[in-house]
């Protein structure tokens, strides 16, 4: 579902299983950017998979309705990488001020301190009913 | 998709995970290291080198088999991580507590 030159859309199911078909597209929409920073394009995927996942999890926790779906658009300029969650699941209330990397013998409590620690900016809000991800990368 | 091939050794085997380790295929991983400890095995190797994605979920299962590995009396060692798996290494300091060897002879002679 490309919207225009450098951007697409997925509209997937609120399940793990979605977090491969986000990667799926992911990699389809950088190889079609034409940039062979590898360090940018594992600092981008890893912080994208780690909000997917997340907002997967959320909704696993939060929700008894099974029916949610989250769409992710990627765009591009020449200096910025942007993706744009939005879900309808409850809302969240994470303090992304708050987040801390996890102790080193822990088994979870990484995931948001990872995608802080790959992105110039990420930003929570609850805007009409939904929950809005933006992240976004120097390129 | 992420598959594990095993490969017995002296004491222990070698894990190797072909793909991503993310949520969804964690749990391979975790129960793949569990009954290779239960049929006792103490040193797990995991050669990440045709693992081509880490995420959150899969440090914490290696942080998990890894203390499994320890209570076992045992070891868990990582190999060859790729590009992105040294990446998120780094970043979450666990680098610290699963330091990585360059190739499996070298986590095999530790």
């Amino acid at each position: 579902m490309t919207e225009r030159p450098g951007s697409v859309v997925i509209d997937v199911a609120v399940e793990p299983e979605s977090i491969d078909l986000v990667q799926n597209a992911f990699e389809t929409w950088w190889t079609s950017l034409g940039d062979d920073s590898l360090e940018t394009r594992f600092s981008f995927e890893t912080a994208i998979v780690e909000i997917a996942a997340n907002v997967v999890e959320h909704s696993r926790r939060s929700d008894a309705d099974h029916g949610r779906r989250f769409t992710l658009e990627l765009s591009a300029t020449e200096d910025r990488l942007t993706a744009v969650f939005h879900d309808n699941g409850m809302p969240s209330e994470i303090d992304l001020s708050a987040v801390s990397m996890a102790d080193l013998e822990d088994e979870d409590g990484r995931g948001l301190a990872l995608a802080l620690l790959s992105l110039e900016s990420l930003d929570y809000e609850h805007v009409d009913g939904k929950n809005v991800w933006t992240l976004v990368c120097r390129r | 998709m992420m598959t594990v091939t095993v490969e017995a050794v002296e004491g222990g085997c070698v894990l190797s995970p072909q793909g991503r380790l993310t949520v969804v295929s964690t749990p391979q991983l975790r129960d793949e290291v569990a009954a290779r400890l239960a049929a006792g095995d103490r040193l797990i190797v995991v050669d990440l080198s045709g693992t081509t994605f880490v995420d959150s979920s899969g440090l914490g299962a290696l942080v998990s088999c890894l203390k499994s590995a320890r209570q076992a009396g045992g070891d868990l060692r990582l190999v060859a991580p790729t590009e992105q798996v040294s990446m998120v290494l780094r970043l979450t300091n666990l680098d610290r507590i699963l330091k990585p060897r360059a190739s499996v002879a070298a986590a095999l002679d530790d």
